[in-house]
């Protein structure tokens, strides 16, 4: 590909022309507020986190199921968990039959005389009726011996207490001294924060998909492919101009999140390895719009691929937090979480995430380059994906 | 795109039917014909199976990563390793960690450990000067609630068995103490067992609280591009004046082009629901979340219309449709993770909350059905209105 510096041009161009529409500005704002609702949601999940010991990111799951409680001592009842599991008090006449009939997830059964075998030291009898016809049996299951663990503990602390009360105090429990984030924090703080700032990265998919296979649709390719510029000038040029307007949405979020109150160091850093994270992306909308017959093939193909795309992204990020794996930090998000968090991050994991950048974004250019070159793409009849893919691995002669 | 007489006027077998249904009928054949031509579509139709087993691979992973009962039998203890002094190997508190399967290394002092926490150790454990059990434990790590169960497990034993050893019981109330309750589970329905791929409660929760309600959604999601191509799509192309030429009225030619993406929508999801079954998930009341998910993509129909008709290019569509899919993801999914008093009333009116609860429950109460009416009632408002709006010229600005 010989480059000179038209595609700079062409560039420019597309970038006043995209601020020039109104409709856009707007949507451009709208894409703020929505980074504004985004911060409210997780400011407020994050703070209902904190002040709950050993919560994990499971769903909040209102009165997700039923049991029925017979418990006239009244002990272990309050121990059982009122928001996933719906509790209905049951004096015992109906509940088994109402298991039975799937009208309840089970009945659980404390022995009538509870209280009074405590107070002699004899042992409790409990049984848990649960209706294995019902896929949530496992979360009352769960809920139940939650329950049934920490009352034993208290039992037996109590007994234990009132034989040798002296010895007791010293030897019971574990004093936990605990390092490190905990992981549902780290995934709130760290990985939710690295989705908002990649997020506006996918916002702007469609004026590549528009100046692309707009250019189809509008029988404008023709004339484009007849200008004296390269193909390879006219995509990076219409490329440059998106990651251009992705790099002044990134700008902005950034500055929105600080202001919210989100601790974002070595800023400079984490918004150019964001940005830089836009040029592959781009390549890789390129390649779809180039290959797509018109714009719902190509919505409806960024749409699959951006999901992959993401799952790219995310997945090493989590493995760093579970594992501080290595080979983690070849997604950028990695590296960009690492960066605000503040953690020193060595110049070869650096590397690592920047040459898998630029390679990406080569490979991507040259293959909707090739694409966008090729007459029967551009024009048609256009061959199917797999015969296309071995044509550009030369194992199928076009 | 241009509707030719002989597509409604001709097959024998269509005369009993009103002449107007037979224009609906036809142009969404011919609306049919172009999304099962669409390449990208199929495509993306088939990397929904991988996404549906992704995240399904991806919750079983987690809740095993989570159960101590579920590592012990994946044998994955390596994960879990502890650092002690060697002064504990003949300690009791060994034979209860080794009994709780958890893999001990063994350093001179802890302070020879500590280097390695949070590294190769999940927790050092020591003994106090006053005998009581002190953990270090890195609370970052993804085995934290595993290893931190498996660890207050054996220090209550070892506490337990101290505390005995001094106060000289006899050995019924040693059994009373150490297991004050007697608890047995009796299984109901075990001939109608719902069969799950892994029966724990984090699996059920993540799986029916997120995951179900997502992988239903998802064909309507990837579906909102050819909503918006039926409309802008054929504007740009100049071909709605050919179309609106022909002797159907405007709510034949909206009903007739969101038909077939509906049906299709409606199939694959239906499709993932026996895909789920297959793969141990079962979906219940499949009639009910079928009639959820139809007005839901009724609703999005008329939504994608309604911005298509205010907009003038597919790339304004596209934008628009992109924070329309944001904002109605946050409506829909944030109810699932938000746990709020004062909104509960309305979360239960939520179609994903509805969603989560007609999937998991094999007997549906007859207040649910109360609750279905307004997402009904909503979706039929957005889409009826759509379709009037669509009469004026004005909108369609021909």
């Amino acid at each position: 590909m010989d480059l000179n510096m038209n595609f700079l041009t062409i560039t420019r161009w597309e970038f006043e022309n995209t601020l020039k529409s109104k409709k856009f500005l707007f949507i451009f704002l709208m894409q703020l507020s929505i980074l504004f609702l985004l911060i409210v949601f997780f400011n407020s999940f994050a703070a209902n986190m904190e002040s709950e010991e050993g919560i994990s990111l499971t769903p909040s799951l209102v009165d997700f199921t039923t049991l029925d409680i017979e418990d006239r001592g009244g002990l272990f009842k309050k121990y059982v968990n009122p928001e996933i599991i719906n509790i209905i008090s049951s004096n015992g006449n109906n509940s088994l039959s109402r298991t039975e009939k799937g009208e309840t997830g089970g009945w659980f059964k404390v022995s009538p005389d509870s209280i009074k075998r405590i107070q002699n030291g004899e042992v409790v009898d409990i049984v848990l009726y649960l209706d294995y016809s019902d896929p949530r049996r496992s979360v009352i299951r769960d809920e139940v011996n939650n329950t049934i663990t920490t009352m034993s503990a208290v039992l037996t602390k109590e007994y234990l207490k009132s034989a040798d009360n002296q010895n007791t105090s010293n030897t019971t429990g574990v004093t936990e001294e605990k390092t490190g984030e905990s992981l549902p924090i780290q995934l709130i703080r760290k990985v939710m924060l690295s989705v908002l700032l990649f997020l506006p990265l996918f916002l702007f998919g469609n004026i590549i998909i528009d100046s692309v296979v707009g250019e189809k649709e509008r029988k404008t390719g023709e004339i484009l492919v007849a200008m004296p510029i390269s193909t390879g000038e006219i995509l990076l040029g219409k490329g440059l101009a998106v990651v251009a307007i992705s790099a002044l949405q990134v700008a902005m979020w950034i500055i929105v999140l600080i202001g919210a109150g989100f601790t974002i160091q070595n800023v400079i850093q984490v918004y150019l390895m964001v940005v830089f994270t836009a040029i592959p992306i781009v390549g890789l909308t390129s390649i779809i719009a180039a290959y797509s017959n018109n714009y719902k093939e190509a919505g409806i193909g960024i749409s699959a691929a951006y999901i992959i795309v993401v799952g790219f992204l995310i997945v090493p990020a989590l493995t760093y937090i579970s594992r501080n794996s290595y080979s983690s930090n070849i997604s950028p998000m990695t590296v960009v979480m690492r960066l605000f968090a503040g953690e020193s991050v060595a110049l070869p994991e650096m590397l690592m995430a920047v040459i898998f950048i630029l390679l990406m974004s080569v490979v991507t250019f040259k293959i909707a380059t090739y694409l966008f070159e090729r007459d029967d793409i551009l024009f048609g009849p256009r061959p199917g994906p797999i015969k296309l893919i071995l044509q550009i691995f030369h194992i199928k002669k076009r | 795109m241009v509707l030719t007489n002989s597509s409604y006027k001709n097959p024998k077998n269509m005369k009993n039917i009103p002449k107007n249904i037979r224009k609906i009928i036809a142009l969404a054949r011919k609306e049919s014909r172009d999304i099962l031509q669409n390449k990208i579509y199929i495509l993306v139709v088939f990397v929904q199976i991988f996404i549906i087993m992704g995240a399904v691979g991806l919750v079983v992973v987690a809740a095993v990563a989570s159960d101590p009962a579920l590592m012990d039998q994946s044998g994955i203890t390596s994960a879990l390793t502890i650092g002690l002094p060697e002064d504990l190997k003949e300690s009791s508190l060994v034979e209860y960690l080794e009994e709780e399967r958890i893999t001990l290394k063994y350093y001179k002092t802890t302070e020879d450990a500590k280097p390695f926490l949070g590294d190769e150790l999940v927790a050092i454990i020591d003994l106090s000067d006053t005998g009581k059990v002190v953990v270090q434990i890195d609370n970052s790590n993804v085995f934290y609630p595993v290893t931190s169960t498996k660890i207050n497990n054996a220090v209550n034993n070892y506490n337990t068995e101290k505390t005995l050893k001094k106060a000289g019981f006899n050995e019924s109330q040693v059994k009373v103490i150490q297991n004050p309750v007697n608890f047995r589970i009796v299984k109901i329905n075990q001939d109608k067992e719902a069969p799950l791929i892994l029966d724990n409660a984090y699996f059920v929760e993540l799986i029916y609280g997120f995951i179900i309600p997502f992988i239903l959604l998802l064909p309507f999601f990837l579906a909102s591009n050819i909503v918006t191509d039926s409309v802008v799509g054929e504007k740009e192309r100049k071909t709605f004046e050919v179309l609106l030429m022909t002797p159907m009225s405007s709510y034949m030619v909206i009903i007739g082009k969101s038909l077939p993406i509906l049906v299709f929508s409606l199939i694959q999801s239906l499709v993932w629901m026996g895909f789920l079954n297959l793969l141990k998930v079962p979906i219940y009341n499949p009639v009910l979340l079928g009639l959820v998910l139809f007005f839901m993509g009724l609703g999005f129909i008329g939504l994608g219309i309604f911005i298509s008709m205010l907009v003038d290019s597919t790339k304004e569509a596209n934008s628009a449709i992109t924070l329309l899919l944001v904002f109605a993801t946050f409506i829909l999914f944030v109810p699932l993770f938000v746990k709020s008093d004062i909104f509960q009333g309305v979360f239960n009116f939520i179609p994903t909350v509805l969603m989560v609860k007609l999937a998991s429950s094999p007997t549906i109460k007859p207040e649910m059905m109360l609750y279905v009416i307004p997402t009904l009632i909503i979706s039929l408002i957005i889409f009826l209105v759509t379709v009037r709006s669509f009469k004026h010229e004005r909108a369609i600005r021909l």
